[in-house]
């Protein structure tokens, strides 16, 4: 103990002559800041980062890294993994490691280092590779010192500062530091430093304190949208020996524009004339691109091959017709190609392609973006074409590239612009049902199920599975009903009008819950909400809800003469600003009910503030969707 | 004799050559016109026709493995486009030697116009990737994919090893014809071993050929010792063939764990390397017996147990004044879990050795098990490993020392005995974690005898629950919940939720319970795994009651109710298996509101199945102020058979809608 008192007393020295150079308490899991450990599975004690860039294609990232971690969740937060190519060296990796007193237990070096190919599972090929640390802790808390120093001859991709970088994240002390000795102008951007108290050391060099962990919340913004973050760009960059110039979107979109696909747009004569032919008699320029998208779609297939200047340069247009197959940008270059043919022009757009909606920072050019589409403008209009799916409607972008500011790649330089935003009525989905119910409870029906929009994305794709995936796909979908038969399925997906009808003849035993001479039942059997969002003592977190959608309800129940409504609501409605919901039950003649129900969810950004009563409002959604129906003999 | 075997062995194989349908490049129209596989309409792709030819050559480096692969694949649709893709893994071994691919030829054939256009595979559709120390991966992408396509590819694998990788017989599209040839030399003598557990079972057929080889007297450097003095020689190869037809697509069928266990495939184990006049040079596996001897004899395994300086004087004082064995047992895994932690490696042979594990508190299942074995006999205790195939490896019904990928220990008093495996956490003394739980072990004692001992937990792990509810004015409910858990259940759940927050713990138990509100939670025994997890927290509910007319209607069990059939499929190929013996039992109590009596209560009802081999009971009672519902569910078996499949489901579909039964309360 006295030996520990003594490199406290060393400790608090060195503390008040440099405050933030790196020191040994850092190693000690136990004397990190009580009020970091809250909510953390890890705490960053120390963290620099220095970005020093020699020329406009060389720079040396060093980092020097110190993270206690307290559980297994916090085991992957020591980012002790570089990736790199073949313009990208590991000169040094280090790796110390410390138990919770802070005594070393294990020393790893360069070579004990995994190393492997960075091959995501969707990739083909990709000549990135990646060595990481591979470390089985034997107690927690322990301490993870990282060291690295790696020399890079692309500048294209900077390393951003992201201080948290994910979840459940504290942050004692986090420096990030660019020296600057090429010459070239270095732009930046800061985003929610506010916010975290973050401090400007000088140009290009900053630092964040005893910033505590954030825990995940449902409905809330990508961790990275609000929590700080330093993004910089070389004005004069290099990727992979080709130079180019980046003062702007417009700058960097005439890069893209000259040095990755001009000169990558030859066809062979035969395709060249075969949709010269196929188009011969259209004059309307989108419906030549309708034809040429459905030639495109039927002749190649996606396959991921991440190469050619970091995985940026698309293949050219003459191999993805002699192979038939391309990633995402090659099937996009090749379908520009295939236009220019036609006289219809179109542009080579750069977007974050996923579920989640990412834009594409309009005011910070910078190398991003994870996907290729292509855009056709049509007067006000830009259509936008996914080239990677041989299924997908022409146009249709709802689910993972709507609603966006994304890249368009102009011979004039780029421009951002917003894709497709698909309103509630446009997502729809429509459902009716003609029910047979019988006095044991049992039940036939005739369903269909109409979806357009976002809607017709989550159906879309069912069709083409075999019968046996389909008749379980249903038997999930309606997973409110028990003992469930499909009897027969139908699909009309008509590609112009985007919309898909799904018509299914099914049935199901004991449906109804019985209680003595009585069967209940529950009128919304096809379209029942049973889940709701989770409860949070304290919201920390706004919240949003990124698309709009609307269902529309309306099912005919015939009941057997032997039965008699004994007790029923009327209906409910509930207006909210998140949305609205109401249903409605009403007798019809020859013993027959009709349930109908509509809900419409409102897209918005909501403050934390407002997340209960946007939670009661699915609350009550979920109670009047269980509302039952009291039959008597 | 021998003679005659040649001779119909050499008809046999002219008679294969002549199959001229499917010689490489011979696709015909009709292949490429048909719309829907003929048999299962389902299919996205067909193998039209494989053939794999393994066979040994004579070099100067002595026998060299080669794998000839010709297949010919039928694309129907989109959804089968991923066919167009192959992967080929390539082992490499240390000190340079590694497989090698050689001779990739592809084809894609397209019906355009009535006619048949050819896209031959170039260099740009195959990617070599070193994916790590051990692995290479060579990826052929085939051009020109279109609906209705064939495929057609050959390549040759050249391995100066002598182990044979598994022949898969069966996909998860169907095979139409399949020819597999396997010849190998007299001098390796191989087991083959085809998955009983599958479907589909291949038909063999077996035969000698005559080979000669010319190799001269010093230069020959075979990674197997075996070379030959003499300039020319005779021997002959043991042929084993596969010719089949219309092999079924291997579905998959959830609960029935790790679907492999029924792919149909054939195995090639060495068990002897043997001289030229049959006499056995170098033995490997070829009973149970002898596969467990030879994993003991390895310096990996049974030499371990020599080595017990290095923890003498730690073991000494912690089993200091413990007498039991068992508790002596119990007590020494615990001081290993604490000390040694899994790195999540599997394996049979320890990887760093008991001594190293030790000393750097991390190994390998064999490290940590084979640890606390040796720990245990220093301290005159019989213990002994115990060889285990893991869920994902799939059941070993042959002898091969592949066959085990895993090692636990048992400790053996008189009659008496228990199993441990100090690799995981939260296992207990007789609780082994799920993937261990994979039929039998084989019991290897110190002498290299071996015997079968049954790793399906006997006694069933239990779950008990008591849910207290209470009316609020309102018509929401509010209560207590107490459960306790033990054996895998509790394991389960300790692993879990043991270092989870309170808070996320809370959110879990919410999730999926509707609009409940939970509060107070309390985990009792999160790691101290002698006694059962007791979990108890408050609850509220708002949605749990349907005020209709006046009346109140419920299901008691409310949010712990089984809602939904698992079960889905309208009948199976593959078992169910529930890993182990399950008791689930409810106590219910809910008292009444104010002014209300009971108009209808569910009836008290006892569901069978396959007598008593799973049985629901439903009791409920109406005791004053007070309605008690007592329900089980007791599960004496882990496995259900697929013939009893239809049966079962009915049974389930049975114990849901007597969970959805509703209690009518009406005003007094």
């Amino acid at each position: 103990m006295p030996h520990l008192k003594s490199k406290l007393l060393l400790i608090y020295v060195l503390l008040s002559t440099s405050i933030f150079s790196q020191s040994d308490n850092d190693f000690i899991a136990i004397l990190a800041p009580a009020e970091l450990k809250e909510k953390a599975n890890a705490i960053v004690r120390y963290d620099k980062q220095v970005v020093e860039i020699n020329a406009y294609n060389r720079m040396i990232v060093t980092t020097n890294r110190v993270v206690t971690i307290y559980n297994k969740y916090g085991d992957r937060s020591h980012n002790a993994y570089e990736a790199y190519d073949p313009n990208t060296k590991i000169k040094k990796m280090e790796v110390r490691i410390y138990d919770a007193a802070g005594k070393e237990i294990k020393k790893i070096k360069t070579s004990d280092f995994a190393d492997e190919s960075a091959v995501s599972g969707g990739t083909l090929y990709s000549d990135s590779r990646v060595k990481y640390l591979n470390y089985t802790p034997i107690k927690y808390p322990y301490t993870i010192h990282y060291k690295s120093e790696v020399e890079m001859r692309s500048t294209a991709f900077v390393p951003q500062w992201r201080p948290i970088d994910g979840y459940y994240l504290a942050v004692q002390y986090s420096e990030f530091k660019i020296i600057n000795n090429s010459g070239v102008e270095v732009r930046t951007k800061n985003e929610n430093f506010e916010a975290y108290g973050i401090e400007n050391l000088g140009e290009s060099h900053v630092s964040a304190k005893n910033l505590k962990a954030i825990k995940y919340e449902t409905y809330s913004s990508d961790i990275g949208d609000i929590t700080p973050c330093l993004k910089s760009a070389l004005t004069t960059f290099d990727m992979e020996g080709v130079k180019g110039e980046n003062n702007n979107w417009e700058d960097f979109g005439k890069w893209m524009h000259t040095k990755l696909l001009m000169g990558t747009d030859d066809l062979p004569q035969s395709a060249i004339d075969e949709v010269k032919a196929l188009t011969a008699n259209t004059e309307d320029k989108i419906e030549r691109a309708k034809i040429v998208y459905k030639y495109m779609q039927d002749k190649t297939r996606y396959i991921s091959v991440q190469v050619g200047i970091g995985g940026w340069k698309p293949m050219l247009a003459n191999e993805v017709d002699k192979l038939g197959y391309a990633d995402c940008k090659g099937l996009t270059n090749y379908t520009k190609a295939l236009l220019e043919v036609v006289d219809v022009p179109s542009y080579y757009t750069v977007v974050w392609g996923d579920q989640n909606i990412r834009d594409i920072d309009s005011d910070f050019s910078i190398t991003e973006g994870n996907h290729v589409i292509l855009c056709v403008p049509n007067n006000d209009e830009n259509i936008f074409l996914e080239c990677t799916s041989q299924t997908n409607p022409f146009g249709f972008t709802a689910g993972f590239t709507d609603d966006r500011d994304v890249l368009l790649v102009t011979p004039e330089g780029g421009k951002i612009v917003h894709t497709k935003v698909y309103s509630a009525d446009e997502s729809l989905q429509l459902t009716k049902a003609n029910v047979v119910l019988d006095d044991m409870g049992n039940f036939t029906a005739n369903i269909s199920i109409k979806t357009t929009g976002y809607q017709y994305d989550l159906h879309e794709g069912m069709e083409t599975r075999p019968l046996r995936d389909q008749k379980l796909h249903y038997k999930e979908y309606w997973n409110n009903i028990n003992n469930l038969d499909i009897t027969s399925i139908d699909y009309k997906n008509d590609k112009d009008q985007i919309e898909l009808i799904e018509t299914l003849d099914v049935s199901a035993t004991n449906y109804a819950s019985k209680s003595g001479n009585r069967l209940i039942i529950q009128p919304n059997m096809f379209n029942k909400v049973t889940g709701l969002p989770t409860r949070y003592d304290k919201r920390n977190l706004d919240f949003k809800i990124e698309r709009a959608f609307k269902d529309v309800d309306e099912f005919i129940i015939e009941l057997p003469e032997t039965l008699k409504v004994e007790a029923m609501s009327e209906g409910a409605k509930v207006n909210t600003k998140y949305g609205s919901y109401e249903y409605a039950l009403e007798k019809l003649e020859g013993n027959k009910l009709k349930y109908t129900r509509t809900y419409i969810m409102n897209k918005g950004n909501y403050d934390k503030e407002d997340y209960e009563a946007f939670r009661d409002f699915r609350k009550q959604i979920v109670k009047h969707d269980k509302t039952k129906i009291v039959l008597v003999k | 004799m021998k003679n005659l075997l040649t001779i119909i062995a050499i008809v046999f194989y002219s008679s294969f050559i002549t199959a001229q349908d499917f010689k490489y490049g011979k696709v015909s129209k009709e292949e490429l016109a048909e719309k829907v596989h003929s048999v299962d309409a389902s299919a996205n792709a067909a193998v039209l026709y494989r053939n794999e030819d393994i066979s040994f050559v004579y070099t100067q480096d002595g026998f060299i493995q080669e794998r000839e692969v010709h297949e010919r694949i039928k694309i129907y649709n989109k959804e089968g486009y991923n066919w167009a893709t192959k992967k080929v893994y390539l082992y490499e071994g240390g000190g340079g030697s590694k497989e090698k691919i050689q001779s990739i030829k592809g084809t894609t054939y397209n019906l355009i116009d009535g006619k048949i256009q050819k896209d031959k595979l170039k260099k740009d559709g195959i990617f070599e990737e070193d994916y790590s120390e051990f692995t290479e991966i060579n990826t052929i992408t085939m051009p020109n994919i279109q609906d209705g396509a064939v495929i057609e590819y050959s390549y040759k694998i050249s391995s100066p090893f002598i182990v044979i990788d598994d022949i898969v017989l069966q996909n998860d599209i169907p095979i139409n014809k399949l020819d597999i040839r396997i010849a190998t030399p007299q001098f390796y003598v191989y087991n083959k071993l085809i998955n009983p557990k599958a479907f589909y079972s291949p038909k063999l057929n077996e035969s000698k050929m005559k080979k000669t080889f010319v190799s001269s007297s010093s230069s020959g450097r075979s990674v197997t010792g075996t070379t030959f003095d003499t300039s020319t020689s005779e021997y002959s190869d043991n042929v084993i063939k596969v010719t089949d037809e219309n092999i079924p697509a291997l579905k998959e069928e959830s609960y029935a764990g790790n679907m492999n266990n029924y792919r149909a495939k054939m195995s090639m184990e060495l068990s002897a390397i043997v001289n030229r006049y049959g006499a056995v040079e170098k033995s490997y596996s070829s009973s149970w017996e002898k596969v467990s001897k030879s994993i003991y004899e390895s310096p990996n395994f049974g030499a371990q147990f020599k080595r017990t300086n290095f923890f003498k004087d730690d073991v000494t004082s912690i089993v200091a004044g413990v007498e039991d064995p068992f508790q002596k047992a119990f007590t020494l895994q615990n001081y290993v879990k604490s000390k040694v932690k899994w790195n999540g490696y599997n394996g049979i042979y320890t990887q760093k050795g008991i001594r190293n594990a030790y000393k750097e508190g991390e190994g390998n299942v064999a490290d940590i098990n084979l640890l606390l074995i040796t720990m245990l006999r220093s301290q005159g205790i019989n213990a002994n490993p115990v060889l285990v195939s893991t869920r994902s490896n799939g059941i070993p019904l042959y002898p091969t020392r592949n066959g085990f990928n895993y090692v636990v220990c048992m400790v053996q008093n008189g009659q008496n005995y228990i199993l441990l495996d100090a690799s995981e956490p939260y296992s207990m003394v007789n609780v082994l974690p799920e993937r261990a739980l994979n039929w039998r072990g084989r019991l290897v004692m110190d002498n290299g005898t071996s015997d079968w001992v049954s790793l399906r937990p006997n006694s069933q792990a239990k779950e008990t629950t008591s849910l207290n509810v209470q009316f609020n004015d309102d018509f929401s409910v509010k209560g207590k919940v107490r459960q306790s858990m033990t054996s895998n259940v509790a394991l389960r759940y300790r692993k879990k939720y043991a270092s989870m927050s309170q808070d996320d713990h809370i959110k879990s138990i919410e999730s999926g319970k509707g609009a409940i509100e939970v509060s107070e939670i309390n985990f009792e025994n999160a790691n101290d795994i002698t006694e059962p997890v007791k979990l108890s927290y408050n609850y509220e509910l708002s949605d749990a009651i349907d005020d209709i007319g006046g009346k109140l209607y419920f299901s008691p069990m409310l949010f712990m109710a089984t809602k939904e059939n698992p079960f889905k499929l309208d009948e199976r190929n593959y078992p169910i298996d529930f890993t182990m013996p399950i008791l689930d039992k409810y106590v219910v109590n809910v008292e009444m509101p104010e002014g209300y009596k009971v108009e209808a209560l569910p009836k008290s009802e006892i569901i069978d199945f396959k007598e008593g081999a799973a049985k629901f009971s439903y009791i409920a009672k109406e005791n004053g102020k007070y309605l008690q519902f007592v329900i089980n569910f007791d599960l004496k078996t882990s496995i259900i058979d697929p013939t009893d499949y239809g049966v079962f489901k009915q049974f389930f579909e049975k114990m849901i809608e007597k969970q959805a039964e509703q209690v009518v309360l009406t005003k007094a």
